[in-house]
């Protein structure tokens, strides 16, 4: 990895460990860097624990998703999912556990895989991507069961609600579709960029970031980030941030979102931007919280750079994990 | 009382006590008739504690006796008693007196007698003493005698065993010898002497042989002088024959006999270009140049430089003084010129390259830093021209710039001369290397010469390790300069040359199109705005090339800024691009122009081309126009709803677009599966 290479690299996901002592990120080269976040996070940290324990090559594209289960760690990558046992990982070993792909119709090219999300009701993997359709396999047996058809240009990224059991996904197309995941049909259609509120034709009417909070849902992207209450399916607030967003996540009563420009920003469901932290990459492409473990309570952002930025206090960057 | 008996013999007393006693018995002896009181006589016959007594008794009496007057006086005037006591108190006292007057002989004569005496003993002492000095200094020439070294000691002789071995009896005479020593030194004293004559003999003959021999040897020698006008003539005329022939014979032995006169690196140089040049490369030539007299003039006082600087430098001193005075910035300029001075023999390597093009290389040796240094210059078959921005490629300054990294050949590599800079006020040697050439580290490497510690090797061995790589670094720099060359007069008629081997690399059809290529200078690089994020990463650095490509289509324009390393095409061009374009983006702000950047600097090993890879930098350039096309024809797409028909139609085979992800690994990936298929 020379100096070039370095300065090219462009981190596109991220994921943290079940016990969420360790981050899992994958740039654009196919590798996937695990990193130490006790030993980063420790008093007596150095320049050499912001270093990955280990880097490997995982795929031959990108890894454009991960995803981490109770004991595994999906990457998808090159239109193809690998799981790797976190504890191997840990142990340095880079093994992966299973490798699958769903199956595409076209031969013509691979399609990438975007997103991945996990069904917990029924143990099912929601794999979206570059094919313009939705496939879901049952992470047991590992059979590809179904395929949600209904986009009509790839699908950018995925979010479950849990109460009513539905999945979202938000595609190229501008649309945001709602299915059931029992039934395996689409529910509603959104197509944001109808909108005018929301609407900003200059930049497109792709959706890139989706996520929900029980009655309520976040899309952004082409059209502005905003806020939808989705029992009337309309928007409730429109956030005015430059960029077009590509990852949004709801945390207590902020919301954070990330994509063009250098820095993170929270927002408030009344639609007001209160603050945006600068960061290290010129782009942010991921963000992640670290919910489960409440002593390394971090939120990292990954982008256009080889840097990635942690935050323990969400109010600036404390330091940056470089791979 | 014997002394009142011979008291009353009273007639003629004679008294002889100045007299000796013997002449006084001798006297007494003669003379019967006259009685004569002879005291002395007397003495000796009365016993001296006999007189005590009677002195003794004699002073009681007189005692009693006065006692007794007292009491007659006392008691009443008895005359007549008294009398009678008086003349006996007389005669006690004459008594007494005599007494007195034999003590008093006594002690004469007891005198006389210890002063004899110790004239006796004086004498006897003197004598012993005499004696005394006598055996001292007797023992002093005894010891003297004893010292006493003949000169004949000093003489080695051989040893006795010898002696009687081989010396001829008239002179050894053992007989004579055997018993007696001293004759036997003297044989053998003889016996050397004997030798020493003839060995002497001996030697004047030796002497004499040795002159005749000496003679003898100077005719011949003439002699042989004389056949050198001979071997010359033959020589020159079998030139013709060499050539004929084709083995330069006379020619190497030429450069052999001067090459005697060069400096040592220069002469391990010579040495092992010229093997390499035979065993493996047949294109390589060395040849000395150069004034062979002054270098004869060097080597014949001791070649210790540092002498020669100090004489001549006191030599000027004395001149300068003498005649006007020089100043001390002048002085100070012809130490300068001193130091920097070159060997008067220099090497011209010659390499070949298959197109005709000739590297000429001319190693020079600083006599005093102990450096090589190299100026080059380059000759092609074809005349190069019209190609402004690659003034400096083919520069003689930077043609061999950083041959290994960072090997720019600015600073003197002994760091010894550090301490010689500072005596004569040199600052920097990158003042003067424009003059005297590069000092490059590589060439101290092949002329032998070791200032790291880097391997234990010297001398020939360190030449030999280095050289084959080092031509082959060189001959692989010219060509890849001369290619530069010729790309660039093309890039500056804005074609980009794409040769039919990696024609395959790109669509067929490219309708972006380089519009200017020129040179630019590490300042103005430095300014730019779009390429901080590469000068911070420390990837450029003052020895590098600069270029500024700009490519247009329509009204989007392109700038590439190309950061070339000498090493080109080992490493690679750096790009870091700027769009103008409905507004002004760069790699740092768009995603797309980063993936574009990386496009063509990460992902460059498929642009090499055919080995040596010299098409680096003209498949860049193409792939550039190419990802312009593919970006604008899918941007404008994304793009809906805005005024009018599209700039730009979509010409390329696309299968999708892509807004977020970056779009051009993206479709690049559809694009390479395409040509692949």
């Amino acid at each position: 990895m020379g100096p070039v290479e370095l300065l090219h690299m462009s981190v596109f996901s991220q994921s943290f460990s079940p016990c969420g002592r360790f981050l899992a990120a994958g740039n654009n080269y196919g590798e996937i860097a695990v990193f130490s976040l006790s030993a980063a996070l420790s008093p007596d940290a150095s320049q050499a624990s912001q270093k990955p324990i280990l880097n490997f090559t995982a795929h031959d594209g990108p890894v454009f998703s991960l995803l981490s289960t109770d004991t595994h760690l999906l990457s998808a990558g090159n239109g193809e999912i690998s799981a790797w046992s976190w504890a191997e990982l840990i142990k340095k070993s880079t093994k992966a556990a299973w490798t699958r792909k769903p199956s595409y119709e076209t031969s013509l090219e691979i399609p990438e895989i975007n997103a991945m999300i996990i069904n917990p009701k029924d143990n099912s993997l929601i794999v979206g991507g570059g094919d313009n359709n939705i496939h879901i396999m049952d992470m047991e047996t590992g059979i590809f069961k179904s395929v949600l058809k209904g986009h009509t240009d790839y699908i950018h990224c995925l979010c479950f609600k849990e109460r009513e059991e539905e999945i979202l996904s938000g595609g190229e197309d501008g649309a945001v579709r709602i299915w059931d995941s029992r039934t395996n049909r689409p529910v509603h259609c959104i197509e944001v960029f109808k909108y005018e509120e929301c609407a900003r034709p200059q930049f497109g009417k792709w959706i890139s970031c989706l996520a929900t909070d029980s009655d309520w849902m976040l899309c952004g992207g082409g059209p502005s980030l905003s806020l939808w209450h989705l029992r009337s399916m309309s928007p409730t607030s429109v956030f005015p941030l430059p960029g077009c967003q590509r990852e949004a996540v709801f945390y207590q009563d902020l919301i954070m979102s990330v994509g063009e420009g250098p820095h993170v920003s929270h927002c408030l469901h009344g639609g007001t931007v209160k603050a945006q932290i600068p960061c290290t990459p010129s782009s942010l492409n991921t963000l992640a919280l670290n919910l489960k473990n409440t002593e390394h309570r971090v939120m990292t952002v990954g982008g256009s750079s080889h840097q990635i930025d942690v935050f323990t206090n969400f109010s600036y960057r404390a330091f940056s994990l470089s791979f | 009382m014997s002394s009142d008996a011979v008291k009353k013999r009273k007639p003629k007393v004679i008294r002889n006590e100045t007299g000796t006693p013997e002449t006084k018995r001798g006297r007494a002896e003669g003379d019967q008739a006259v009685r004569v009181y002879n005291e002395e006589v007397e003495l000796e016959a009365r016993d001296p504690q006999q007189d005590y007594m009677l002195y003794k008794d004699t002073c009681a009496a007189l005692a009693k006796l006065m006692a007794e007057i007292q009491e007659l006086k006392a008691g009443g005037a008895k005359s007549v008693e008294i009398e009678e006591r008086r003349t006996q108190c007389s005669v006690h006292f004459i008594t007494l007196k005599k007494l007195n007057r034999l003590a008093h002989m006594r002690l004469k004569k007891g005198r006389d007698q210890t002063h004899e005496a110790k004239q006796r003993v004086d004498v006897l002492h003197l004598q012993l003493q005499n004696l005394l000095y006598e055996v001292m200094h007797l023992q002093k020439e005894i010891g003297k005698c004893l010292e006493f070294r003949s000169q004949h000691e000093e003489i080695e002789l051989v040893s006795e065993e010898e002696f009687f071995q081989e010396a001829p009896a008239e002179i050894s005479r053992p007989h004579v010898t055997r018993d007696d020593q001293h004759q036997l030194t003297l044989a053998r004293l003889d016996w050397e002497l004997e030798q020493r004559k003839r060995l002497a003999e001996q030697y004047k003959m030796s002497l004499a042989r040795k002159e005749k021999i000496q003679k003898a040897i100077e005719q011949k020698r003439e002699y042989l002088s004389s056949l050198q006008p001979g071997l010359q003539n033959i020589m020159q005329a079998s030139l013709p024959v060499q050539e004929y022939l084709a083995i330069p014979f006379e020619h190497m032995q030429k450069q052999a006999e001067v090459s005697r006169h060069l400096p040592p690196p220069l002469y391990v140089l010579l040495v092992q270009a010229g093997a390499y040049g035979q065993a493996c490369d047949k294109n390589l030539s060395v040849s000395i140049s150069g004034d062979v007299d002054e270098a004869k003039a060097l080597s014949r006082p001791p070649e210790d430089s540092q002498d020669d600087e100090s004489d001549s430098d006191a030599e000027e001193e004395q001149q300068n003084t003498k005649r006007r005075r020089a100043t001390v910035g002048v002085q100070l300029d012809d130490k300068r010129k001193e130091m920097l001075r070159r060997h008067p023999l220099s090497l011209c390597v010659d390499l070949k390259c298959k197109d005709g093009s000739i590297l000429h290389l001319f190693f020079y040796y600083l006599m005093n830093l102990n450096i090589l240094t190299v100026k080059t210059k380059v000759s092609t078959t074809t005349d190069l021209s019209g190609a402004v921005s690659a003034g400096s490629l083919l520069n003689s300054e930077s043609l061999l710039n950083c041959l290994y990294t960072s090997d720019h050949g600015k600073e003197t590599p002994n760091p010894a001369n550090r301490y010689q800079f500072d005596k004569v006020g040199i600052t920097t040697f990158a003042d003067y290397v424009s003059d005297l050439g590069h000092p490059y580290v590589w060439m101290q490497k092949l002329g032998g010469l070791q200032f790291s510690s880097d391997s234990a090797l010297t001398g020939s061995a360190l030449s030999a390790s280095h050289m084959e790589r080092t031509m082959k670094l060189l001959r692989g720099r010219l060509q890849a300069r001369l290619a530069l060359h010729k790309q660039f007069s093309s890039l500056e008629h804005s074609i980009i040359p794409v040769s039919s081997e990696c024609q395959h690399l790109f669509p067929a059809k490219v309708v972006s199109g380089l519009m200017r290529w020129t040179m630019m200078s590490y300042q103005e690089f430095t300014e730019l705005g779009f390429v901080q994020h590469v000068l911070k990463a420390g990837l450029v650095r003052e020895t590098d090339l600069f270029f500024m490509a700009v490519v247009e289509r329509g009204t989007a324009r392109l700038l590439a800024a190309v950061v070339m390393n000498p090493r080109y095409p080992e490493v690679a061009p750096l790009f870091s691009l700027s769009l103008h374009w409905k507004g002004e983006r760069s790699g740092r702000t768009d995603d797309n122009l980063q993936a574009m950047e990386s496009e063509v600097n990460v992902f460059r090993s498929e642009l090499q081309g055919p080995r040596p890879g010299l098409q680096l930098l003209t498949n860049q350039i193409q792939r550039l126009c190419v990802c312009l096309d593919v970006y604008l024809e899918t941007e404008s797409q994304v793009c809906d709803g805005s005024e009018g028909p599209k700039e730009f139609p979509r010409e390329k085979m696309c299968l999708r677009t892509a807004s977020t992800k970056p779009v051009i690994r993206v479709n690049f990936s559809k694009l390479r599966f395409i040509h692949n298929k």
